[in-house]
């Protein structure tokens, strides 16, 4: 069974006279609990490819099946709810509501579906001790550090119990000991059997995935497993 | 279905985080309505109080004066409600509890009341006893005109209280003697002070009784009487009312066909004649006042369109988590609304206190009167500037794309 199935995915921007090929027929498969990283230089499509898997974008042609659902015919609205309920978005830099508590932020997705008040906070109080935040839950996001940010973007992200995590550069603007402790976070989170699609340039981050796939002038060069894949995905195994 | 507190709730956040900017949006609201609450305190105020000045006259009473039709003005004839008429009216009293006749003395606009070297001019006026219920006059010092004054034709007087000031009057002047075109008449009784009504003072008055007026007046003049009538029974006002003109037409000998050269008035056309200038006043007022508020409508939309731009990047946050468009537009057309409701309840508050102020700076002037009709117009108002413009930013919110949206910076 596959969680994500694209089939001759083409993304084209037109820019004045000439076509830019942002993706061009792509051909992929996503399985449930998989941990995948999209890597390449800029300009490679990988952004243009968060976008489509994320649901902000259509593609120019091809079908996008998410849960055996094409999407590719959506409206706005309906592509909003899918995006709402199916997917968690963590960007680079971070992208919390600047005047919303750590709490209010995690609670926003949950507002969009018009869960009370008082369920939306268990909710995301639940998930804000997750990512070890309980302390921190009245804190506004300028108050907090960069690697608490993530963490209360990746609680936001969760709480909807998303069918994939989608995460644009998680570490960018992380220092190295903070990339560290967000990169185990993900692994945990993997580990308790959440699908997690990343995208990175760094190589380092793309070695704690399973999966690997390279894109350059959106087009897949590479799609490799990982040599530790095996041993982590036997660990998983083993706990399922 | 979305919260609709989740959209106040934020609306009142992002109104707060920009305290003084959310102030000065409001201000073009705050102003309109303040005045429009301001204007109408003090105009319904007004209506109010003249209200209250004709309620002595009692809903079981009319009135006739003469009028003269235009044709005969120009011909140089003035038509008068003599004192002919006054007894053929007596003479046929059916239904009519009193009748209280009142006489502008025809010497008394040039002649001066006097008192120790003292002179001064007032609204003099002959009538009798029951002219007291109908102007509701109370007594201070000494007693009204009496049935027998009038009867007797005494020279007497019943004279206000600026009349006293004027004349250096002792503060009681009972049995005081005052000159009034030649006669000395007995100061019997000092009526209580009514204040100014429309700038009019009302206490420059002197009453004596109608007969002495008469006398006053001469016989060779036939001086123009204003009559009013008490009648029993409220009920036989039209039969009242036809019979009188009936007399009347017979006495000015009018011809079948001609107009009538008085008029019969009833209470409620005095006053409707006055609050219909007042009504008419209020809509000018009102409509000039909301001009403002549409300038402060416009004041908001703008600030509402900077305001989305500002928070592009946030709505694209919002959307990438599952925001949809009536989700965005509804956040941002309660801002819109928060923000005119804000600046009508600002304004309603200051508006009230100006018309207070208003009226109290004014001498003699009504005390402001604010109707809830014109506080729910005015907040009405402000709401429905909210949503009038603050559509259109919210739209522009709303129809964001997410990508672009989310890269913004």
């Amino acid at each position: 069974m596959s969680l994500i199935r694209l089939e001759n995915i083409c993304k084209y921007y037109s820019m004045g006279d000439q076509t830019v090929k942002a993706l061009d027929h792509i051909d992929l498969v996503i399985s449930p609990n998989e941990y995948i990283a999209f890597i390449g230089s800029s300009g490679s499509g990988k952004s243009t490819m968060m976008n489509i898997l994320g649901c902000l974008d259509k593609p120019t042609e091809g079908d996008y099946q998410l849960n055996n659902k094409s999407v590719s015919l959506l409206t706005q609205d309906e592509l909003a709810e899918i995006r709402n309920i199916e997917i968690g978005f963590i960007f680079q830099s971070f992208n919390l509501l600047p005047r919303a508590s750590a709490l209010h932020n995690v609670m926003l997705p949950l507002v969009y579906q018009g869960i009370p008040l008082a369920k939306r906070k268990a909710m995301a109080m639940k998930v804000l001790e997750k990512v070890n935040l309980s302390d921190r839950t009245d804190h506004m996001p300028n108050q907090l550090s960069g690697g608490q940010r993530q963490r209360v973007a990746i609680a936001r992200a969760l709480v909807t119990s998303p069918s994939i995590l989608l995460a644009d550069e998680p570490t960018g603007n992380l220092d190295s000991q903070t990339t560290k402790d967000i990169m185990a976070l993900f692994d945990q989170l993997h580990k308790e059997g959440q699908t997690i699609i990343m995208v990175t340039h760094e190589d380092e981050i793309a070695r704690h995935c399973q999966r690997v796939v390279r894109l350059s002038d959106g087009r897949v060069v590479e799609d490799y497993q990982n040599q530790t894949d095996g041993r982590i995905e036997s660990e998983v195994r083993a706990n399922v | 279905m979305f919260s609709l507190i989740e959209s106040f709730r934020s609306a009142i956040s992002s109104v707060r985080a920009h305290g003084f900017r959310s102030f000065l949006t409001t201000l073009g609201i705050i102003i309109g309505v303040s005045s429009t609450i301001a204007v109408v305190s003090v105009v319904q105020g007004l209506s109010y109080s003249i209200n209250q000045q004709f309620e002595g006259f009692g809903a079981n009473s009319i009135s006739i004066r003469s009028v003269t039709p235009r044709g005969e003005r120009l011909k140089g004839k003035i038509a008068r409600i003599t004192s002919g008429d006054l007894i053929a009216i007596r003479k046929n009293s059916e239904g009519i509890e009193f009748i209280t006749p009142q006489l502008r003395s025809n010497i008394g606009g040039t002649s001066p009341l006097t008192y120790k070297g003292n002179q001064s001019f007032a609204q003099v006026a002959g009538s009798t006893y029951s002219y007291q219920n109908v102007e509701n006059l109370d007594i201070k010092y000494g007693r009204f005109i009496s049935y027998g004054d009038n009867q007797t034709r005494r020279k007497v007087i019943v004279i206000g209280d600026k009349l006293r000031e004027d004349l250096e009057l002792p503060s009681n002047p009972v049995n005081e003697f005052i000159n009034y075109a030649g006669e000395w008449l007995k100061i019997i009784g000092l009526t209580e002070k009514k204040g100014s009504f429309f700038g009019f003072n009302q206490d420059n008055i002197a009453i004596l009784p109608y007969n002495t007026m008469q006398g006053l007046n001469g016989n060779l003049i036939q001086p123009d009487i204003f009559v009013h009538l008490q009648l029993k029974d409220i009920n036989n006002l039209e039969a009242v009312k036809s019979r009188l003109t009936r007399i009347l037409r017979k006495q000015h000998r009018l011809k079948a066909g001609g107009e009538d050269d008085f008029k019969i008035e009833t209470p409620e056309q005095l006053t409707s004649g006055i609050s219909n200038i007042i009504d008419t006043m209020t809509v000018v007022l009102g409509g000039i006042v909301s001009i403002s508020l549409l300038v402060g409508g416009i004041g908001i939309m703008n600030i509402m369109l900077v305001s989305v731009t500002e928070r592009t990047r946030e709505i694209g946050i919002c959307k990438a988590i599952g925001a949809k468009r009536h989700h965005i537009l509804l956040q941002f057309l309660i801002e819109a609304i928060v923000l005119s409701l804000l600046g009508g309840i600002i304004g309603i508050i200051l508006g009230y206190g100006l018309g207070m102020l208003a009226a109290a700076a004014i001498p003699g002037f009504p005390p402001a009167n604010v109707p809830l009709w014109a506080v729910g117009i005015a907040f009405g108002f402000s709401a429905f500037v909210g949503i009038l413009f603050g559509i259109i930013p919210a739209a522009k919110a709303a129809n964001l794309d997410p990508i672009d949206a989310l890269r913004y910076e």
